[in-house]
């Protein structure tokens, strides 16, 4: 059985995570780590966008400037994702290829089944709903997006713990297409959080510590794993990726 | 040149969003954005740059069918969306600057 190294939850700001992954991943492929599982938040709260959008079509960064908050470009796909700083728990799970089925849709299934299985232990029945998101009753809880590079398989999503649905939609420029296409008018209707699905069910939400500590069981059951700390050579890579990529114009207005 | 804008929820899938130059009937070129997926990542500019010249008529069967051969020549794996659902924003864009005009 592979062993795996967990990264427990840390905070940082957006371009520091994304470069973070970047290094690890290198670093897997090198075999330098383990395959890792990392957690963590952002600080200050983030707008992710996906690699093939525009920053400018998808976010409104007179308001970002106005409330500090920041933004920046993932190397995976997937939609524009408000990261509010105490509102959501972010993984990123980072492994060679061959430890996942090939298929991307079965290989999403098979690592959205850890949230699945966190949010089950904290009582929440979640469904995968490919291609990459996590629903509970019908609304999306988790969004995942997913790349392969050069042998790794490197996966990051979100699970929202709380929602501020008035600040999201301040920082984020939503479709009007992609909204009538679910029949519904407003993000609150398709969007949950564990706070609103606790609220939905009539009893109190565990801690945000206490979904963390879910999430995490989920993510390690029937691993070889134990905790781990970032090595000296990808904190380096990182702070270099984080200057010359992800804190960059070129690279967050690519698109 | 003004560019033309289309965007296209896919059913059960992505939304594609084309920002498109045309001359004489063709696809002069394409900008793609949306929050779909594609392998590798940085192959985004191969499908861009393979429909320049594309006719718009026949309902795109060109523009798509240019995208799907690289697809499979290349062996991109285009996630959320196809080559026919660029093609069918690309001439929803192109119908609608007609009726501005």
């Amino acid at each position: 059985m592979s062993q795996w190294r967990i990264l427990g939850l840390q905070e940082f700001p957006g371009a520091f995570n994304m470069a973070l992954d970047e290094a690890v991943a290198d670093s897997v492929r090198s075999e330098e780590s383990l395959p890792t599982i990392r957690f963590y938040t952002w600080n200050p709260s983030c707008v992710s966008i996906g690699y093939f959008q525009s920053l400018e079509e998808e976010v409104n960064l007179r308001e970002c400037a106005s409330q500090g908050v920041d933004f920046v470009r993932r190397i995976t796909g997937g939609g524009a994702v408000f990261h509010d700083r105490s509102g959501e728990i972010t993984y990123s799970l980072i492994a060679p290829e061959p430890m996942f089925s090939k298929d991307i849709i079965a290989s999403y299934r098979e690592i959205c089944g850890c949230i699945i299985n966190g949010l089950g232990r904290i009582g929440l029945q979640a469904e995968f709903k490919p291609i990459n998101d996590i629903t509970v009753g019908g609304k999306k809880i988790s969004g995942n997006a997913q790349t392969r590079r050069r042998g790794i398989i490197h996966q990051h999503g979100t699970i929202l713990y709380d929602l501020d649905v008035r600040a999201m939609f301040s920082l984020l420029k939503v479709s009007k297409e992609k909204v009538s296409d679910k029949m519904v008018s407003a993000v609150h209707e398709r969007v949950t959080s564990v706070r609103h699905a606790f609220r939905a069910l009539g009893r109190d939400a565990p801690s945000r510590d206490g979904c963390y500590n879910a999430l995490l069981e989920g993510f390690t059951e029937g691993k070889d794993w134990d905790f781990g700390r970032f090595g000296g050579r990808e904190l380096s890579t990182a702070k270099e990726l984080e200057k010359s990529k992800y804190a960059t114009r070129e690279w967050n207005f690519m698109r | 040149m003004q560019r033309l804008k289309a965007e296209l929820k896919v059913a059960g899938g992505k939304l594609v969003r084309v920002s498109v130059q045309t001359e004489g009937g063709r696809v002069e070129s394409l900008k793609l954005t949306g929050d779909f997926f594609l392998h590798p990542e940085d192959s985004i500019s191969k499908i861009e740059e393979c429909v320049r010249g594309a006719a718009l008529e026949d309902d795109g069967a060109e523009i798509a069918g240019r995208i799907d051969s690289l697809a499979r020549r290349d062996g991109l794996l285009l996630v959320g969306f196809s080559g026919s659902d660029v093609a069918k924003a690309i001439i929803a864009a192109t119908a609608t600057s007609k009726k501005i005009e």
